[in-house]
C-alpha cells in the first residue's frame, strides 16, 4: 500500500542536524594573505597585424623576401619592441616598488597584504 | 693568499633563488677584447661607466687577429662534435678552400670585367651571405588547446634565427653520399645558400609556407 509522504512527516529538504553531521572546517574560512601571480602573466600575442600584412605580401610574391623588405622589417621591429617592453616590465615588477593606485601586479599586492594582513 | 675554496666563494652569489649555471654572478659583463671596440668605447666615454664593473675572463678563442670572426667561431662550435674543435676547424677550413677554388675558377673563366666584379671570392663573405639567406622569420610551436595540438607560428629573435640557419646548413651538409666528404658538401651548400637557392633556402621557404597556412592559429600563442 502506498503511504502518502505527508503522513510520515518527513521532509527530504530539511537541514542537517548539527549533532549528527558536525561542521568540519576543511579550508580556513578567511582570505589568504597572498595572491598567486598566474593571472599577471603577460599576454604574448602581439604583432598579429604586422604578421598578417607580411604573410599577404609573401604570398603574392611567392615567398621571396627581397620583395617584402618593408613588411618584414616592420614585423621584426614590432616583435623587438614587444620583447624589450616585456623585459622592462619584468624588471620594474621585480624591483617591487609599491605605488598607490589600482593597477597593481601580484608582487605589489603581496607586499600590501604582508603589511596589512587579514584582521581575523 | 686565497685557497681554491675561498676563491670559488668569491664567485658564489649571496642569494640564489633560481639556479644560475654560470660561475659568474649576473653583474659581471662580457669582456671587450677587440681593439677597435675598445677605442670606440674610449672615444665615446663609455669606458668610464664600466670602469668599476667586474668583467668576465675572455674565452681562449677571443682574439684580435684579423682572421677572427664571431660568426665563424660560432659556426665552428656548431660543427664540433664531442668537443673536437681541432677537427671542426679543420673541416671548415677545408670547406673554405673548396669554396675559394670554385669561385676562383668561375672568376678566371669569366670573360668580361663586369662579370668578374660580380663574383664573390671571399669564403667568409659567402658564409655570412649564406647564413643571412637561410635565416627564418618565424617558427612553428606546438600549442595544446582543447585537446588538439596546433602548430602555431611565432616570431623568433635574431639569435634564434641565426642558430636555426646554421643548424640547417650543417644538417644539409651531413645528408650526403658516403663517398662525398663533409667539407665538399658543406662548400656546395654554402655556395647554394649564398646565391639564394638550394635545399636550405627551400627549407626556409617551406617553413614560411607552413606558417602562412597556419596563420589562423597565430592568436593561440601565449608563452
Amino acid at each position: 500500500m502506498r503511504v502518502p509522504t505527508a503522513v510520515l512527516q518527513r521532509n527530504a529538504r530539511r537541514p542537517q542536524k548539527e549533532d549528527q553531521v558536525p561542521f568540519q572546517e576543511l579550508l580556513p574560512l578567511r582570505l589568504r594573505n597572498h595572491v598567486s601571480g598566474k593571472s599577471n602573466r603577460m599576454n604574448d600575442v602581439s604583432c598579429l597585424q604586422e604578421m598578417a600584412t607580411m604573410f599577404a605580401c609573401m604570398k603574392t610574391n611567392e615567398f621571396s623576401e627581397s620583395l617584402c623588405n618593408k613588411e618584414i622589417s616592420n614585423f621584426q621591429k614590432c616583435y623587438k619592441v614587444h620583447i624589450d617592453r616585456a623585459f622592462e616590465a619584468k624588471k620594474t615588477d621585480n624591483q617591487g616598488i609599491v605605488k598607490p593606485g589600482k593597477d597593481l601586479n601580484y608582487k605589489q599586492l603581496n607586499k600590501y597584504l604582508r603589511n596589512y594582513p587579514s584582521p581575523f | 693568499m686565497l685557497g681554491p675554496a675561498s676563491k670559488l666563494a668569491l664567485f658564489r652569489p649571496t642569494i640564489c633563488l633560481v639556479s644560475h649555471m654560470s660561475v659568474y654572478p649576473k653583474n659581471y659583463i662580457d669582456p671587450i677584447f677587440k681593439k677597435d671596440q675598445q677605442e670606440a668605447l674610449k672615444t665615446s666615454g663609455e669606458h668610464l661607466k664600466i670602469a668599476h664593473i667586474p668583467i668576465k675572463a675572455a674565452r681562449n678563442n677571443d682574439t684580435v687577429s684579423v682572421f677572427h670572426d664571431d660568426v665563424i667561431s660560432k659556426f665552428t662550435n656548431y660543427i664540433m662534435r664531442k668537443g673536437d674543435k681541432l677537427l671542426a676547424r679543420d673541416l671548415l677550413d677545408k670547406s673554405f678552400e673548396q669554396i675559394k677554388r670554385v669561385q676562383l675558377e668561375k672568376y678566371n673563366t669569366a670573360k668580361t670585367e663586369e662579370e668578374k666584379a660580380k663574383i664573390q671570392t671571399n669564403p667568409k663573405e659567402i658564409l655570412h651571405q649564406a647564413i643571412e639567406n637561410s635565416r627564418p622569420l618565424l617558427q612553428l610551436t606546438p600549442i595544446k588547446r582543447g585537446g588538439v595540438t596546433y602548430q602555431v607560428p611565432v616570431p623568433i629573435t635574431i639569435n634564434r634565427s641565426n642558430f636555426m640557419a646554421m643548424k640547417w646548413i650543417i644538417e644539409a651538409a651531413n645528408e650526403k653520399e658516403r663517398t662525398i666528404h663533409f667539407p665538399q658538401k658543406l662548400a656546395w651548400e654554402l655556395l647554394d645558400a649564398a646565391s639564394n637557392q638550394g635545399r636550405v633556402v627551400k627549407r626556409k621557404q617551406d617553413l614560411h609556407k607552413q606558417c602562412e597556412a597556419n596563420r589562423a592559429y597565430a592568436h593561440y600563442r601565449w608563452s
